[in-house]
């Protein structure tokens, strides 16, 4: 046999299998592509030169991991697909008398051929693209376009390393099945007698129990604190939930059917629920992937769409007016020298502020107990949504901020609750009870939100508020809170975007210190921050997305090649029995669906669920346009179930044709 | 009165890429009465299993005529076959072919659950099967969890589930160890005497002793017919045994 016998076996195998092999390749062409785009993203100097580029250079490395784990988990994955097709071929070569060690041979050359050709074409591929997606990328993040062609050889070497140790990992897993099969097995290929399912009815309920905990949970989480907590423990049950109800639930259910005698044996349901059973068994924890894998394109699409869309919305929430001044330890002193020093860098800019509001404020964390605010209790076990902040403000700045007078007396308070309502006639906390005259529907000044509840109470005058501050002082020593000062302001529509800035530098640099703390918060200097945040994560959350799409397609379109070629059998079968092409076709039709759409429907039902979930933890985000969200989440919905009845009209084609070769 | 007439029966394969065509039947007829145990014999490649295929309608003659009970099945259009070959025969294969994914008792049920028979009446029929058959203990089981013999079994009750006009068995021990083929043609004679007509293909000399009559079949040719008569097993074994080295070794033939 002559030196490159080998290499032309293994050629021929792959041009003979290209059915099969041509998705498999692609596919590791694209993820190599990915990952080498989302590798040399994270290391262009261009991007690193620009503000908030650092960021999105930390996100993308992120993605870049990311990409690497799960191409590594799927080819993998796939891979044992291609080898259960191929056994029987292998088996062939022994018993003609091939050894072994050439069926290695063979294997290893093929996979040679496979690694160089999608590698080298996946890198190419990258490069050639990486400039639109750079380009794609500053346009997101509303940085400025820049030119240069930049070829990462770090990210090169990585890709090598990375792809050269998953087929390495391939060909092992694939020689040691090879070598541990007896030729006869390998001949038989896939089709071991497959025993018949066992109803798990324990497991089927335990899924039922921990998917409707998760459910439940998300349903009721309240306070988007306690949703933050509840996040991942309400996405594991579902996950937990999900594994087990495909793989015993389905089969339970399937048994249940079949007995009920005069249900099961009709020509339709007889056909199709053995054979969805059968079916259930081999695919149910790849249809629980695709089905998670699903959820998760899913609410990383929609969720990084509806914060790169609302960006805007976002700001305006967290930052309801132009200019915000905290200052944090204030004396009277410090206010009035504040207020000389902005009026001044105000006036040195030629601008005018509108509407200026100012406040003192005292606020700290009290433990709810009915009307009570425990401020003793060690707050380590505390369920978090009994963690309430409270606020001091006294009635002559609520006056200033609202133009309303009020007369309180000693131990009268007006009430405002943000976040939750406050149900009660008093309020007690430090050794004080106040009684609550009015609650207040709304509290100018104060639109942003805390992500816990808050309690705002105005208080008859400053003297009220320093006896708290001294009182939650001595309770809590250094990790006391100070009294604060706030300052906010709006300037005219047609203040341009760099004068905002400008002026926001100039103050920042002359504002007086004297022991305070002081924090200034201007919209349009964290613009550009929020939108290479958001526009970072909506890139990485496309990226992802399209990802893991690609790895659903691929594996339903391995799932129904697989089928085929053992329904094909099957159907002939059930033909010489005397069923009709067209009951055969229409039983292959329903049981496909099923299989295809179980996972697609179940996704959608997670989503739904997790909606009013997410929407809280968007609330985090400062996102709380909920009508954007559901267009967002709708809208992905829909684009993803078009992408997928577009992959089932292309693998149902294939698949009829094997059937009815 | 023929229950089974095969007029002239021509099948030429013509691959579907070019290629040589193969002409598999080239001039088969014969008729089978109501109640005949009939072997077909023939060395592998000579047109057996082209020419059960066409009797059961899962392939078209090129030419020739095919009467079941003076039927032409050539006539029945295309959308009615499948219940006409489920309502007048059955199958018994080499390879079981049965279905890995029904019980035992849910592959026997497979014709009539097609058929729309209610419940009830398929287990009726299938218990005086299973007893006779003694395959009433693995009914629950599936096809992985029994022997070859029992598969065999199997196929033969659910081919004789729907009383049938005529059984067609291809090869039915081909895939049987010598115990398991001896139970299976006491069995087909069983039924046979019971009035079942059978129709049964097969290359092994033992199995084509328990016909009632057999025809050799040689070049796309009915070649030669032996009757069984009153001979015993041995006798007529002895029979084929000759008659097949005749056609080996290219002797005359005879009527
Ligand atoms: N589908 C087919 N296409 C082409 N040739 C076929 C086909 N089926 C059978 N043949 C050929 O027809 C001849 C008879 O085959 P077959 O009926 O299977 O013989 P037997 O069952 O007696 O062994 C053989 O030469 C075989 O190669
Ligand atoms: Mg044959």
């Amino acid at each position: 046999m002559g030196r490159f016998f080998y290499w032309k076996l293994a050629a021929d195998n792959i041009r003979k299998n290209i059915q099969v092999y041509l998705p498999y390749i692609l596919t590791c062409t694209a993820t190599v592509a990915m990952y080498y785009l989302m590798h040399s993203l994270s290391q262009n100097s261009g991007l690193g030169k620009m503000s908030g580029g650092d960021t999105v250079q930390m996100m993308l490395s992120f993605g870049f991991v990311v990409v690497g784990i799960f191409s590594a988990v799927f080819l993998l994955y796939t891979n044992s697909f291609l080898i259960k097709r191929r056994k029987k071929e292998f088996g062939l070569f022994n018993v003609l008398g091939m050894e072994k060690k050439h069926l290695a041979r063979i294997m290893m050359y093929e996979t040679i051929y496979i690694a160089v050709i999608s590698i080298s074409a996946g890198l190419i591929g990258g490069i050639v693209l990486s400039k639109a997606m750079f380009l794609l990328l500053l346009k997101l993040l509303r940085f400025e376009v820049q030119m240069g062609f930049e070829i990462s050889g770090s990210a090169i070497v990585f890709a090598l390393l990375l792809f050269g140790t998953i087929f390495f990992l391939t060909l092992l897993s694939n020689l040691r099945q090879v070598h541990l099969a007896k030729p006869i097995e390998l001949l038989k290929g896939g089709q071991v007698g497959e025993r018949e399912p066992k109803a798990k009815w324990l497991l089927t309920l335990s899924g039922l129990a921990s998917m409707g905990t998760g459910y439940y949970l998300a349903l009721t989480a309240e306070s988007p604190i306690a949703a933050l907590t509840l996040f991942f423990v309400a996405v594991i049950l579902v996950m937990i939930g999900t594994y087990c109800l495909f793989t015993a639930g389905s089969i339970a259910l399937l048994k249940l059917l079949r007995k009920n005698k005069s249900y099961y044996y009709r020509p339709n349901r007889f056909t199709t629920v053995s054979g969805l059973m059968y079916r259930m068994q081999r695919n149910a924890v790849g249809l629980a992937n695709i089905c998670i894998l699903s959820t998760m394109v899913l609410v990383t699409l929609s969720t990084t769409v509806a914060l790169f869309v609302g960006v805007e919305d976002v700001l305006k929430t967290r930052y309801p007016r132009d200019i915000v001044i905290s200052s944090y330890g204030i004396t009277d002193e410090y206010i009035d020298n504040l207020g000389a020093t902005v009026a001044q860098v105000v006036e040195n800019h030629n601008l005018v502020m509108q509407d200026p509001m100012e406040y003192r404020m005292l606020s700290f964390v009290g433990i709810a107990q009915g009307n009570e605010f425990l401020t003793d209790e060690p707050s380590l076990n505390i369920s978090p949504s009994r963690l309430k902040t409270l606020c001091f403000i006294p009635s002559e700045d609520y006056s200033g901020l609202t133009g309303e007078e009020v007369q309180l007396a000693q131990d009268e308070v007006l009430l405002y609750s943000q976040g939750a309502d406050y149900e009660y006639e008093s309020l007690s906390v430090l050794g004080r009870t106040f009684s609550v005259r009015k609650q207040l529907n709304e509290l100018p000044a104060v639109t942003e939100w805390d992500i816990s509840g808050r309690h705002f109470l105005i208080v008859k005058d400053m003297d009220v508020v320093e006896e708290m501050y001294h009182a939650q002082a001595d309770v809590y020593g250094e990790h006391g809170s100070k009294l604060t000062y706030h300052l906010q302001f709006d300037f005219p529509g047609d203040v341009s975007e760099e004068g905002e800035i400008a002026f926001y530098k100039d103050l920042r640099s002359s504002l007086p210190s004297g022991g305070v703390s002081r924090y200034i918060e201007s919209r349009e200097a964290v613009k550009d921050e929020f939108y290479s945040l958001y526009g970072g994560l909506f890139f990485l959350g496309l990226f992802l997305g399209i990802l893991f799409i690609m790895g659903t397609v691929l594996i339903i379109y391995y799932k129904q090649i697989t089928e085929g070629y053992e329904d094909k059998e099957r159907f002939a079968i059930m033909q010489k029995v005397g069923m009709s092409r067209e009951e055969v076709k229409r039983s292959i039709r329903s049981q496909v669906l099923t299989v295809f759409f179980l996972p697609l429907i179940v996704a959608t039902v997670h989503i739904s669920v997790a909606f009013p979930f997410i929407t809280k933890l968007l609330a985090v985000f400062s996102l709380r346009n909920t009508l954007l969200f559901a267009t967002c989440t709708g809208g992905t919905v829909l684009i993803f179930a078009l992408f997928y009845g577009l992959v089932y009209h292309r693998t149902a084609r294939v698949y009829y044709r094997i059937v009815s070769m | 009165m023929y229950i089974l007439e095969v007029k002239n029966l021509k099948k030429v394969y013509t691959p579907r890429f070019g290629g040589n065509q193969v002409q598999a039947l080239s001039s088969v007829s014969f008729g089978v009465e109501k109640g005949e145990y009939v072997a077909i014999m023939g060395e592998s490649g000579s047109g057996k299993t082209t020419l059960l295929n066409i009797l059961a309608a899962l392939d078209t003659p090129t030419a020739g005529d095919v009467l079941l009970n003076g039927r032409n099945i050539g006539s029945i259009p295309q959308k009615e076959i499948a219940a006409f070959r489920r309502d007048n025969l059955g199958f018994v294969f080499q390879d079981f072919n049965l279905l890995d994914t029904f019980s035992i008792r849910d592959n026997i049920f497979l014709p009539l659950v097609l058929a729309r028979k209610p419940y009830q009446e398929m287990e009726r029929r299938l218990t005086p099967i299973a007893r006779k058959l003694g395959i009433e203990p693995i009914l629950a089981k599936y096809p992985y969890e029994v022997s070859g013999g029992e598969k065999q079994r199997t196929a033969i009750a659910r081919a004789i589930i729907t009383n049938p006009q005529l059984i067609l068995a291809d090869e039915p021990t081909g895939a049987l160890d010598s115990r398991a083929t001896d139970g299976l043609l006491r069995l087909f004679r069983e039924i046979n005497e019971e009035g079942q007509t059978i129709l049964m293909v097969t290359h092994s000399t033992k199995a084509a002793s328990f016909a009632q009559r057999v025809l050799f079949i040689k070049d796309g040719e009915i070649f030669h017919q032996l009757y069984k008569g009153d001979s015993s097993e041995e006798e007529m074994y002895q029979k084929i045994a000759d008659t097949l080295t005749m056609i080996a070794t290219g002797g005359e033939r005879r009527g």
